[in-house]
């Protein structure tokens, strides 16, 4: 934190007003940019806070100061990343937020000590109020959803997992917020088709629902089928609806453009046909794991659809050549299509499918394991615009099908060949796609630090790379990436096991790292870990199992730099009461930490970190023996702040 | 065949003219007619208007009366015809005709039905069953009998009209099947919503002259037809108040009163002569033999069916021993009872203590054990609440009724302890934004014992937070009613404390 110099009455930056500094600031994009921009000097400072809209809070102790400083413009307000956030501390920033009289959104998902006190005082103090997003809070039941009705201009809300609401808590939602137009209960396990009624009925407003996971029957489709406004409909795993609910969506009053019936089992094809029928404007269809074979009077009703549909997924079917011809012949305007685990997806079906639809974008041919070259030499040929080609386990495919992706299909941003036998030769090919964000090349044994040039050396933009297994990978093929790939979030790089400190050393320049995975690389010592601390200050998972070198001194370093570390897995390191202690107590972001068979650590080494800890861990993993020797005050204390604990029973297994 | 065609129109029609009094007794103002009567009210009375000026009106009556008939039966598919729009005074022998061979074809049906019986000797429910077909269908015939009988009836009525003035009354004696039939036809086909009309309806029949059977054969068929209308509703309970307007002329039945101590009795069944109870059916069928010999023979000793035809002819009626009610013979306008089971359950429940307390709710008290019963049901059930203080037995019902209304929504059960104070506030009915502050106000006193208060006070690290008393104070205390520079003054991390309860005063001023 370098803070300006006391600022000189003619300094140059004193003399713009506060309207030019915020039309400077409005072309900073750059978040990181900003950082720097705030800490210019507090007219700087002054201007970026009049023009704030969104903040993510990434400490909860910050919160009450950000928002004293930022209320007054703040339209959206992300907490998800407060887990211990409760109606206290909710209640308190919102006191000291002074009335957040322009926030719009505000995101309180997984912030599961948040209640009804809470949510009732958000909704007194945000008056504007549209969109909250309360998904994975396992707590929310009625009374919350209650209390949340009293913001009577909501148009958004999540409400996924929610475990606690019933048909009452929907029913007083529906009621209290009449404009909602987005509303999503998947999980919500308890709500049954008379709650869904009444939805219907008070929220004709309605655009995007997602009763995904519901034990509904068809009944509930026969009232959602009266919003006519409706456009998107998920319903994944709804066992009980079948043709019958579906025969409700055939009149067509809704405006339909995305329906997911994806796993709801007892849907067949003529089910599909009557949504078919019913909306010819449908955009995107997601049938997946439905039923086993496409009927030809299905694939021929595609025919409605010619001009309008983009997206069709059709996961675990078996889809044969034929099939996949009319699909080709029918929808014109496809640009994405998924056949993950499709059975019978051969080279010619693929080739008669990407000679109809030219546009497509998106291709994934996942488990697709009759596919060879031919196939890609087929959608390379056509579909010039691909971005996304998802190829695990493709078996039969090698390098000369990517020489043809690579040379056609300049605009590739992300491609998965998990479990391909490809070898540096395809790296080469692919490193041409100059747009490359997502590469994964898990158990890709074959490809080694030749291949990993290669891409450094055109493939800028790269984001996430999996080197899962990749056994060949050593300190110098992460050399050449560190350099090549400057913006890496997130990399795996478990079971590589040549990877030494000095790998990470090179890692360590990764300031945009986010997610390592070091699982297996037991070469590594406190000395890398250290560096990567030092360097990649935005971490916020760290694995690493089966690291056994790395000691107290690695966690000490974590514990001093890398403060948004949320996840981490130490399992099986070489850590003591103390470093543990340590770690613990000075990371305030850590939620989920397992530390499975930490030999060097008794149990009063547990019991004082996970006191020190202080309640905010979300998710432990320890060793089921640890229950009984651990003290029951902790535990409860623990799992009164919503921690759940996973005791596992495993031997003690030195070699991974 | 003729011939047993012939007889029942005979019989109606002579029954009716001989039931004339009763039936202008029916047409007194006094006497509650729904809107069902209306034309016949209107009919009685257009006819004697008639007298003075006579045909005109007359014909544009009928007219209208007759159209609406063909519609009904064609809406029955009895007859499709519709060349008799324009049969006014003339009736179409054709459709006469036609419909009289329906009638043959339903006679052939019954009988087949009857023959059957005759040579099966089947079980008994399935003897039962096949009774009731044939009482339906025997009533179906009568009634269409009566209806087609009703097309001549201009004509008859005309002659008599000008053959002797004196007899306005028999014109509306004349009239008065049709009505009733008509009416009938209505039922069938329009499926009568409402039991009042339906017994309006019976009541018509019955004094038109048709028997007591009939009006249960009626009864039965229908409720078989007609599913809206509850059946429940007809039996025991409504009897006790649905007889009201039965009309049966004194003196055209025997009148039984039975004692008090017998009306108490834990018996269930009765003699149908001397009125004496019992507990078991078999020692009434004992008992019985002592009333004649026909009650000795093997076929009244072994079966209680319900239709044992020994029924005896008599029609028979009840007088409660109460003296001074109105169910008792002596009373002015006596209405008796029905049945003994009637008179068992209108003693017990209006002049017995009501000594059956219901055991859920101690407040709801019965005389009579079915009611209790019929009360347990629901009792205690009502946990949906609805804002406005309505309760439900029902979750469906009450989200039926959530959706019907603006602004109610279904309270949240309350379970738990904290929140005993609770339930007064649900009861009142508040609006929902003020039943939500509501909630939370109350909550902020009891909430001790609760999770919540548990994280509350572990949080209790040093910053010293507030009791959720003033937390609760804080964020109803209304913050859009306060300006932002209220809160800026103050700094510290205990601002909010202070503001909570600045603003915390005023609302309970404004309160």
């Amino acid at each position: 934190m370098e803070r300006a110099p006391q600022q000189s009455s003619d300094s140059i930056l004193a003399t713009f007003s506060v309207d030019l500094l915020i039309q400077i600031l409005d072309r900073v994009a750059d978040s990181r940019d900003r950082k720097s921009w705030r800490q210019v000097c507090r007219g700087f400072l002054h201007a970026e806070a009049l023009r704030r809209l969104s903040l993510r809070v990434l400490r909860l102790e910050a919160l009450q100061g950000l928002l004293r400083r930022y209320a007054a413009c703040l339209e959206r307000l992300d907490l998800s990343a407060c887990p211990s956030l409760d109606d206290h501390a909710l209640a308190a920033a919102l006191a000291s937020g002074a009335g957040l009289w322009r926030l719009r959104s505000i995101n309180l998902s997984r912030a599961s000590g948040v209640g009804w006190r809470g949510l009732a005082a958000l909704a007194k103090a945000c008056p504007h109020l549209e969109a909250v997003d309360l998904s994975h809070c396992v707590g929310v039941g009625d009374r919350e959803a209650a209390s949340l009705a009293a913001a009577a201009g909501l148009r958004d809300l999540w409400l996924d997992k929610c475990l606690g609401l019933t048909d009452v808590g929907l029913a007083k939602v529906a009621v209290g917020c009449p404009a909602l137009e987005m509303l999503g209960i998947k999980w919500c396990l308890e709500i049954s088709d008379i709650g869904i009624e009444l939805l219907a009925k008070k929220c004709q407003n309605l655009r995007v629902l997602d009763i995904s996971y519901l034990k509904i029957t068809n009944r509930s489709l026969q009232f959602v089928s009266s919003l006519r406004k409706l456009e998107d409909l998920s319903m994944v795993g709804c066992s009980h609806i079948n043709d019958e609910g579906l025969q409700f969506l055939n009149n067509g009053s809704n405006s339909l453009q995305t329906v997911d019936v994806s796993r709801c089992e007892n849907v067949t094809s003529s089910g599909l046909i009557s949504v078919i029928e019913g909306h010819k404007y449908l955009q995107d269809l997601n049938i997946g794991d439905c039923f086993p074979e496409l009927a030809p009077l299905f694939l021929s009703k595609l025919n409605y659809l010619r001009d309008s549909l983009t997206v069709l997924k059709l996961d675990g079917f078996q889809v044969f050549a034929p099939s996949l011809k009319i699909i080709g012949l029918n929808c014109r305007n496809l640009v994405e299509i998924g056949l993950s685990k499709c059975k019978w997806v051969t080279d010619e079906g693929v080739s008669e499918l990407v000679a109809g639809c030219v546009n497509l974008t998106t291709i994934d041919l996942t488990c697709c394991h009759l596919l060879t070259n031919k196939a890609l030499v087929a959608i390379g040929d056509k579909c010039k615009n691909l971005t996304c080609l998802q190829l695990e386990s493709c078996k039969l495919i090698t390098d000369n099908g990517l020489d043809c992706i690579g040379t056609c299909c300049s605009n590739l941003e992300e491609i998965d060949l998990t479990d391909c036998t490809m070898t540096n030769a395809a790296m080469k090919y692919l490193s041409r796609c100059s747009e490359l964000t997502v590469l994964k090349l898990g158990l890709c044994d074959k490809v080694s630090d030749e291949g990993l040039v290669h891409i450094a050396s055109n493939c800028k933009k790269l984001r996430v790379l999996d080197l899962y297994r990749c056994f060949e990978v050593t300190d110098d093929g992460l050399a050449a990436i560190a350099t090549g790939c400057k913006r890496i979030k997130n990399l795996n790089l478990c079971y590589c096991t040549r990877i030494t400190d000095l790998g990470l050393k090179h890692l360590s320049c990764l300031e945009d790292l986010h997610d390592l995975e070091l699982r297996g690389v037991h070469c590594v010592t406190s000395l890398g870990i250290t560096a990567i601390a030092n360097g990649c200050q935005h971490l916020t998972e760290l694995d690493l199992k089966h690291c056994h070198l790395v000691d107290d001194a690695g966690l000490f370093a974590l514990g001093q730099y890398t403060k948004n570390l949320r996840q981490a897995n130490l399992s099986y390191c070489q850590v003591s009461s103390m470093g543990l202690c340590n770690l613990l107590g000075s990371l305030k972001c850590l939620q989920d930490v397992k530390l499975v068979h930490l030999t060097q650590v008794p149990v009063e080494g547990f019991e004082s970190a996970l006191r020190a800890s202080g309640g905010r861990l979300k998710k432990l993993k320890l060793l089921t023996g640890l229950r009984h020797l651990l003290s029951p005050g902790l535990i409860q204390m623990l799992q009164a702040r919503g921690c759940r604990i996973r005791w596992v029973d495993k031997p003690l297994n030195l070699v991974p | 065949m003729d011939f047993k065609l012939r007889r029942p129109l005979e019989a109606s029609s002579n029954a009716s003219s001989s039931m004339m009094s009763e039936i202008s007794r029916n047409l007194k103002p006094g006497l509650p007619f729904i809107p069902c009567d209306s034309t016949n009210i209107c009919y009685g009375a257009r006819q004697e208007q008639s007298f003075s000026e006579f045909p005109p009106p007359q014909v544009t009556q009928c007219h209208g009366l007759y159209a609406r008939e063909q519609k009904t039966e064609t809406k029955n598919q009895l007859e499709p015809s519709s060349a008799v729009n324009d049969l006014v005074m003339d009736w179409n022998p054709r459709l006469m005709l036609s419909n009289l061979s329906f009638l043959e074809q339903k006679i052939h049906q019954v009988q087949d039905i009857v023959r059957s019986i005759i040579s099966q000797e089947g079980r008994a429910n399935e003897l039962a069953a096949q009774q009731q077909l044939v009482t339906a269908d025997l009533t179906y015939i009568i009634i269409q009998l009566i209806s087609t009988a009703g097309t001549l009836l201009p004509n008859i009525k005309n002659a008599l009209l000008s053959a002797t003035p004196p007899v306005a009354q028999t014109g509306v004696v004349a009239n008065l099947p049709v009505n009733a039939s008509q009416k009938h036809h209505e039922v069938l086909s329009v499926e009568l919503a409402k039991a009042s009309e339906y017994d309006e309806l019976i009541k018509d029949l019955n004094s038109g002259g048709e028997g007591d059977e009939l009006i249960k054969c009626l009864n039965n068929s229908v409720a078989e037809v007609s599913e809206s209308i509850p059946i429940e509703d007809h039996d025991i309970k409504d009897y006790d108040d649905g007889m009201d307007g039965e009309n049966l002329p004194p003196g055209s039945y025997e009148v039984l009163q039975l004692e008090k101590e017998e009306i108490l009795a834990p018996h269930t069944h009765f003699c149908l002569i001397c009125g004496k109870g019992f507990k078991r059916d078999a020692n009434l069928r004992m008992h019985m033999r002592g009333h004649g010999d026909e009650y000795k023979t093997a076929a009244a000793l072994a079966k209680p069916s319900k239709e044992a035809s020994s029924e005896p002819a008599i029609i028979r009626r009840y007088s409660c021993p109460f003296v001074g009610c109105k169910r008792n013979k002596e009373h002015k306008k006596f209405q008796p009872l029905k049945t003994i089971l009637c008179v068992k359950n209108h003693y017990k429940r209006s002049h017995c203590d009501k000594s059956y307390t219901c055991s859920r709710c101690k407040t709801k008290k019965f005389s009579v054990i079915a009611d209790l019963k019929t009360h347990e049901k629901h009792c205690g059930r009502d946990k949906w609440i609805c804002s406005c203080g309505t309760t439900f037995s029902r979750k469906d019902k009450l989200f039926g009724h959530v959706a019907l209304f603006q602004g109610h929504t279904p309270a949240i059960p309350m379970d738990d302890a904290k929140v005993s104070g609770m339930s007064d506030h649900v009861q009142v009915g508040e609006t929902t934004n003020g039943m939500v502050a509501n909630m939370g106000y109350n909550f902020s006193g009891n909430a001790s014992d609760d999770a919540q208060s548990l994280d509350i006070k572990d949080v209790d690290d040093g910053q010293g937070y507030f009791s959720p008393m003033n937390f609760d104070a804080c964020n109803f205390g209304g913050l859009d009613e306060f300006p932002r520079s209220a809160y800026d003054v103050s700094e510290s991390p205990f601002s909010f404390l202070s503001t909570g309860t600045c603003s915390f005063i005023p609302r309970n001023g404004e309160n």
